[in-house]
């Protein structure tokens, strides 16, 4: 039987209209993902923190006075898509930034990511899959530690769609691996009567999904990389709070918080 | 870059089927020239209504493989409630998160980055022994399958008939 003709034979269970309207809103939030990701690129240029802030909440009080609070500790942000990869995706920015620099923490790093495939193996993903995702990211790795890594290379390598995407893949699968390993202490956090592997599969490892606190406690206790979160919300204190993760580490990535969306922030 | 990655992936995917075949399952490329689109010949699960049957389906991949899932459709006419009558199959790893057409599914057998086309086929060749009957995409066949067993079974028999005589 030929293609075309079963193409084009009709329904006959009377769903047309339904599927029709849900067709019609996926198209719609295609459209709406679309608009965004043209408008704004996966990680941005760091810009002047208190200038940007500043002009985003000319018309509302208390983000201006949050703006000036956060601009007497930070002096440069960092936009990243919010695609729901958001937190993933600044975090890996900020923190392979710094490893640019910063070469003492090199080392202790790729001990933990180099061998973080095999105990991914042995908690039963895919391997076949899981290697292209893990090889993409130690790639990365490897060529900052290597020194052959500019800011400007970092910055295009992010840019880069299906490396960027690679990255964060990754890491989502670095924190299931985290949650699942340590489930008994990390079940106290979820809500619902879910398993620790449907939760990973609902909520960790699919792309485009927002992380929660959960997310990162995971991730920086898997990597042991520290990572202060400052919330910027209606709140009516004048700081901008912050959260470390794990509680007490030393922070080595900064990131900002508005509600649903995470940034980079560069420290004064 | 030369290639996408999601090219890559599905190429090397290819040549580890071709040389390591998975039980249940051939693959290959409907054109030679388009990585993107797969042929898979699905043999009907043994101790199943389909047992004996040879399935012709097609898988295409988005550019975004494998951060989002391919389209699978059967070419061989199969009667099955998770199956559509155009062939187009309603299995929920094939669907993205926050793709919400099917609600009825549990969000926990949503597309995931780490499936692979084996993971894909091991589902479908799964719910082919075990339909899932709530919300199904063919209602007229998860109805015959709860209320009218006999002629369910007569009609998928008559798919395995027709389906090795086209394979002849």
């Amino acid at each position: 039987m030929g293609d075309a003709t079963r193409e084009a034979e009709p329904r006959v269970d009377g769903k047309d209209a339904q599927v029709n309207q849900d067709v019609l809103i996926m198209e719609q939030q295609r459209q709406i993902e679309e608009e965004i990701s043209d408008a704004i690129p996966l990680v941005g240029a760091k810009e002047d923190l208190l200038g940007t802030l500043e002009k985003e909440y000319i018309s509302d009080p208390i983000y201006s006075m949050k703006a000036k609070d956060l601009s007497s500790k930070y002096n440069s942000i960092r936009r990243t898509r919010p695609d729901g990869n958001c937190f993933f995706r600044a975090f890996a920015y900020a923190y392979f930034e710094r490893l640019l620099t910063c070469k003492d923490d090199y080392k202790g790093f790729y001990d933990i990511v180099s061998k973080s495939k095999d105990d991914l193996i042995e908690l039963g993903f895919p391997q076949f899959t899981l290697e292209d995702f893990y090889e993409t990211f130690m790639e990365v790795v490897e060529r900052i530690g290597s020194g052959d890594m500019t800011q400007d290379e970092l910055y295009e390598l992010f840019n880069n769609q299906g490396q960027s995407n690679y990255i964060v893949v990754y890491l989502r699968l670095i924190t299931s691996g985290k949650l699942q390993r340590d489930a008994d202490f990390y079940l106290n956090f979820i809500d619902g009567n879910r398993t620790m592997t449907a939760f990973c599969h609902q909520e960790v490892e699919p792309m485009f999904k927002e992380s929660d606190h959960i997310h990162i406690i995971a991730l920086s206790a898997a990597l042991n990389v520290g990572v202060r979160v400052r919330y910027m919300d209606r709140g009516d204190s004048a700081q901008v709070i912050a959260h470390d993760f794990p509680e007490g580490a030393t922070p080595a990535v900064h990131l900002l918080y508005r509600p649903g969306h995470y940034d980079i922030l560069y420290e004064q | 870059m030369s290639e996408p990655q999601s090219a890559l992936l599905l190429r090397k995917q290819l040549a580890e089927l071709n040389k390591n075949p998975v039980e249940g399952f051939s693959a290959g490329l409907i054109d030679d020239n388009d990585i993107y689109r797969w042929e898979v010949l699905i043999i009907g699960p043994p101790d199943t209504l389909y047992e004996g049957g040879f399935f012709k389906a097609h898988l295409h991949f988005p550019k975004e493989y494998p951060l989002r899932p391919p389209r699978m459709k059967f070419m061989t006419e199969i009667w099955h409630p998770n199956i559509e009558k155009n062939g187009d199959v309603c299995i929920s790893i094939l669907h993205e998160p926050g793709d919400d057409k099917y609600g009825y599914e549990k969000a926990s057998e949503r597309w995931l980055p780490v499936h692979t086309v084996e993971t894909i086929l091991i589902s479908v060749i799964s719910m082919l022994a075990d339909p899932n009957d709530e919300s199904p995409a063919n209602v007229d066949a998860a109805k015959e399958w709860r209320e009218n067993y006999a002629e369910f079974k007569r009609k998928v028999a008559r798919n395995v008939r027709r389906s090795q005589e086209e394979c002849m």
